[in-house]
């Protein structure tokens, strides 16, 4: 675990004796007057895990950057305030930052329910709100204060779309998450993988929390299709995979980027072997970006990275260095998200924002097929398609 | 044709897996005549109890099931005797709470020990299947069936044929009784729980073995659906609960094949809702299957209110109002406007609870249909906030009575069980209502509050908004329970029986009790949905309800500035408890057993 956590810990017995509220902060090094990020992001909660995995990229980037000196000799420190993702909680977490002349940017919150609902009060008060997983369309429509990196359904999905067509798949079955992610994703996956010629022959939206799929999966063969796309995060995305194979389905499977874990084989067992997937990030890469960020991140943490601790440990990256090109004054930082260029980054290779849709485009894409419990580039042999 | 074999074979397999859980809660009921909602968190211990002997002892499976439900059957008798035990001759509702509040701590130290990341469970079973029709049924499936039916039928020879079973049945018909009669009640219901938790244990390890997926988050929807399941096959009964998860399962399988996936948990509730309405003691449960409690189903503990002057109450709403000028921080002012909103929901639940005798544990969904219906209102149809907000709570509160008008004729547990399903349902309709109310992807782009030109959005204007409007509420819902309607819905709540046989149109005072507390809901839903200009179907979620069921109780049951001490102890003060963020939610659940043993009539005393 990370120090942070420790040092939060211990906060809590402080706490208990003196009830002085002591955030959660880390990193130690470099003088120099230090340069704070807000976090709001869920701790706690149905998705304290995805919390978890911010805090490893963060605590990781931070280290690199404050042991070389932080930004001119100032260091990074980011103040993380659990909302476990519940609007109701990021709403004060935004006032405390807004009001906080400390904190010079907002990083998160990880669901759009708890993201968007503390737009208006970023956007009123001119601090940046980064929002680093937020793919709701509308996310960066909340002004020009909100920005993300999060890499755009409209960028991704069709990518995936045109793999699977690259695959030889024409008929296909959709399975959705249904959530605002899910459902955006399947629409323009949708209109993608028909402008490629293909055919949806089912789309069926599942809630987050289900576990059961076998009566779906009735629904899916009795559509008949050549392959079964999956819209799904990994513990999900594993799921279903698991029961296609158990209730004795052949069909392909391709999945999405958000099923990159190692977690997703770990939970899918022999089912996994065989899906295609896409991805922004893949520790196999060769690209320098990408290698120096897992060699470290396998030595501090002793696993290899996922998606959301690249996406985490990009944030810092890319927030040191328009830092260190345009100051941290508030207004300076967003004018300088408009202008930076070419900022090194894991999942897009280099990132230059969209000043008008305050987004990034490009992000690369990796094609991936699971081979004997490991992913692995795909060797571009196109399956049989009856 | 196929097809349809398939369905059924897949309702029976999943209805197989409910039924394990519900076998369980079903013979809690029947003895303890309560609902066990810590049972999920049993099943989610079961499966993680499993997972350390597989992963660091290597256990074959048939010693690891021993271990789990050596280890979970502790853990019920222990559930029973520190935290139920005490609770013996208190209102019914009491160890109900209790177990939820437990559910909290329990699951929360899961999440603490083993972090929230999913985890593998994998299992050492031969890998054959046989096929039904298009499908297959593996070892698995087997082997769940078999623990179900085998315990099932156990349990039924050892209540049947047994002296300790004749003793727990003596106990589940009449507690004095059997005591009069030398039987050791507290030894029964000792053993039922950890024998109910053991059972518990094991299907939290087969079912996580079944997916090969745990996860701490597993047990409030593992209870829910064991709950749904045990109503429809008749409390208390065992062969019944067996009964009625099959039913469940096949009920999920066509509404899926009928409908799509989307519908599923619509069709578990909405099968639960026409239970209750037409045949509330479910399939099997005799006519007396639950105790008409004359207190029906609240936590009213006789008490004293404590008397607060009205000067002193004057004076604490002048503080407050003048609050922004001494602390501008927005910061707080933000958190005093959160706990001002939550002590309207607080407010609404106290009436109908405390003060009418129907406890709700579906009250978010009341906040929703608020919420969307001023978001609707203003982004779709381009009314003005300043009308929208008022609408809203009108729409609430004829929607919000009119769903719950099934429940009315409803006592004790079930309408605890029917409000919980129909705040599931509200969700769900609106997840599933996509032309209507954009169903995932939620409302984006709600305008912020304004009256006229004037646009409230300082932190400032909306603290004194969200205070006046709590203010109003407080003072109205002070003067209904003064009043004659006050007067009869507390006769209604301490007997209804009574109240009725002096012409008290019951069915009539309770709508108007839901009335009022629907309006006064909705209007703190439509304000929140205004302040954060989105909305989805997981905005207001059960887990409000269940908070705002502790503000009440917290505050003092029909307590009118109980609810709001209640709403600002438990919004207000997490925020100044941040650094224990991790520990916030376990922090919840002492605090709900902790009242429920020693202050259960909450902070100001029961009204």
């Amino acid at each position: 675990m990370s120090g942070s956590w420790i040092s939060s810990r211990r906060a809590f017995v402080a706490g208990l004796l003196a009830a002085v509220a002591a955030p959660s902060v880390s990193a130690k090094a470099a003088g120099g007057e230090q340069i704070l990020l807000g976090v709001s992001g869920p701790l706690t909660g149905p998705n304290a895990q995805y919390g978890a995995q911010w805090k490893k990229g963060f605590d990781l980037a931070l280290d690199e950057i404050n042991g070389k000196g932080g930004v001119k000799g100032r260091p990074l420190q980011y103040q993380f305030e659990d909302s476990q993702a519940d609007p109701r909680q990021t709403v004060a977490i935004a006032q405390k930052f807004v009001s906080d002349p400390k904190i010079v940017v907002e990083l998160g919150d990880f669901s759009s329910t708890a993201s968007m609902a503390a737009s208006s009060i970023y956007q009123r008060a001119g601090l940046v709100q980064f929002g680093f997983t937020n793919s709701h369309p509308n996310f960066t429509k909340g002004g020009d204060y909100i920005w993300s990196s999060s890499v755009s359904q409209a960028d991704e999905t069709p990518r995936l779309a045109k793999y699977t067509t690259e695959l030889g798949f024409k008929k296909l079955a959709v399975l959705y998450l249904n959530t605002d992610w899910g459902r955006t994703s399947q629409t323009l996956f949708s209109n993608a993988a028909k402008s490629f010629g293909a055919e949806v022959v089912a789309a069926e939206g599942y809630q987050p929390d289900e576990k059961d799929f076998r009566s779906t999966l009735v629904r899916v063969r009795d559509a008949n299709p050549d392959v079964i796309v999956l819209i799904s995060y990994y513990a999900d995305g594993a799921l279903i995979a698991r029961q296609i194979r158990s209730v004795g389905l052949k069909t392909p499977i391709v999945a999405n980027g958000s099923v990159y874990s190692p977690k997703f084989i770990e939970l899918a067992g022999d089912a996994a072997n065989g899906v295609y997937t896409e991805t922004n990030f893949f520790p196999g890469e060769p690209r320098p970006e990408v290698q120096n960020f897992v060699t470290k991140f396998r030595a501090r943490y002793n696993e290899d990275p996922d998606t959301f601790n690249a996406v985490a440990y990009d944030t810092i990256v890319l927030m040191a260095q328009v830092f260190d090109q345009f100051g941290t004054d508030r207004t300076a930082i967003r004018d300088g998200l408009a202008k930076i260029k070419d900022v090194p980054s894991v999942i897009f290779g280099k990132a230059t924002f969209d000043p008008e849709t305050r987004r990034v485009a490009g992000a690369r894409a990796v094609y991936l097929v699971v081979k004997d419990g490991k992913f692995a580039p795909w060797d571009g042999v196109k399956p049989t398609v009856n | 044709m196929n097809s349809f074999i398939d369905y059924t074979v897949n309702g029976l397999v999943i209805g197989n897996v409910y039924a394990l859980l519900a076998v369980g809660l079903a013979l809690i009921f029947g003895v303890a005549n309560l609902i066990n909602f810590a049972h999920g968190s049993v099943y989610t211990i079961g499966a993680y109890v499993g997972w350390a002997a597989i992963t660091f002892l290597h256990t074959p499976l048939a010693v690891t099931i021993l271990i789990v439900a050596l280890a979970c059957g502790a853990l019920g008798a222990a559930i029973e005797r520190v935290a139920l035990r005490p609770l013996q001759g208190r209102a019914r509702i009491a160890p109900l709470l209790a177990t939820i509040g437990l559910s909290f701590v329990l699951d929360q130290l899961v999440q603490l020990i083993a972090s929230p990341n999913p985890r593998a469970l994998p299992v050492d079973l031969p890998d054959w299947r046989i096929s039904i029709g298009g499908g297959s049924v593996g070892p698995m499936d087997i082997l769940i069936a078999g623990v179900g039916l085998s315990s099932a039928a156990l349990l039924y020879g050892f209540l049947r044929f047994t002296k300790l079973g004749y003793a727990v049945r003596a106990t589940a018909q009449d507690r004095d009784a059997a005591r009069q009669m030398g039987v050791n009640v507290d030894g029964v219901n000792s053993a039922v729980f950890a024998i109910a938790s053991a059972l518990g244990g094991v299907s939290g390890l087969l079912v996580g073995m079944y997916y090969n997926h745990i996860d701490p988050a597993m047990s409030f929807q593992a209870t829910l659906k064991g709950v749904v399941a045990v109503v429809i096959g008749g409390v208390g009964n065992v062969p019944g609960a067996i009964v009625g998860s099959l039913l469940l399962g096949l009920t999920e399988s066509y509404g899926i094949a009928l409908f799509g996936t989307t519908y599923r948990n619509l069709f578990a509730f909405a099968l639960l809702i026409l239970f209750l309405v037409v045949l509330p003691n479910g399939l099997f449960g005799g006519r007396r299957a639950v105790e008409a409690e004359p207190m029906t189903g609240t936590f009213i503990a006789p008490s004293r209110a404590l008397r607060v002057p009205p000067s002193v109450v004057a004076a604490l709403a002048v503080g407050a109002f003048a609050l922004p000028f001494a602390l501008p921080a927005p910061y707080m002012l933000q958190v005093l406007t959160n706990s001002w909103l939550a002590g309207l929901l607080a407010l609404s639940l106290t009436l109908v609870a405390g003060a009418a005798g129907q406890m709700s544990f579906g009250h978010a969904g009341l906040l929703a249909i608020g919420g969307y219906a001023s978001a609707l209102l203003a982004t779709d149809y381009g009314v003005t906030p300043l009308v929208s907000v008022p609408v809203a709570g009108v729409v609430t509160s004829l929607l919000g009575t009119a769903l719950v008008f099934p429940a009315f004729r409803l006592r004790g547990h079930y309408i605890a069980i029917a409000t919980l399903a129909i705040g599931e349902i509200v969700s769900l309709v609106i997840l599933n209502w996509e032309s209507f109310t954009h169903g995932a992807m939620g409302v984006t782009g709600i305008p912020p509050l304004s009256a006229l030109s004037y646009a409230v959005t300082s932190a400032r204007a909306v603290y004194w908004l969200t205070l006046a409007a709590l203010v109003a509420f407080a003072l109205l819902q002070a003067r209904l329970s003064s009043s004659h309607i006050g007067r009869t819905l507390r006769a209604l709540r301490d007997d209804e029986i009574a109240a009725r046989s002096h012409g008290v149109n019951v069915t009539r005072y309770k709508a108007l009790a839901f009335g009022f507390a629907g309006f006064g809901a909705g209007v703190s839903g439509a304000i929140s949905a205004h302040l954060f200009s989105y909305l989805n179907n997981q905005t207001f979620d059960s887990q409000l309800s269940l908070l705002a069921v502790t503000m009440a109780i917290l505050g003092g049951m029909g307590n009118i500035l109980g609810a709001v001490v209640g709403a600002v102890a438990l919004v207000g003060l997490p925020e100044a408890f941040r650094f224990a963020a991790e520990y916030r939610i376990l922090i919840y659940g002492v605090v709900l057993l902790a009242l429920v043993r020693f202050r259960p009539q909450g902070l100001l005393g029961t009204v």
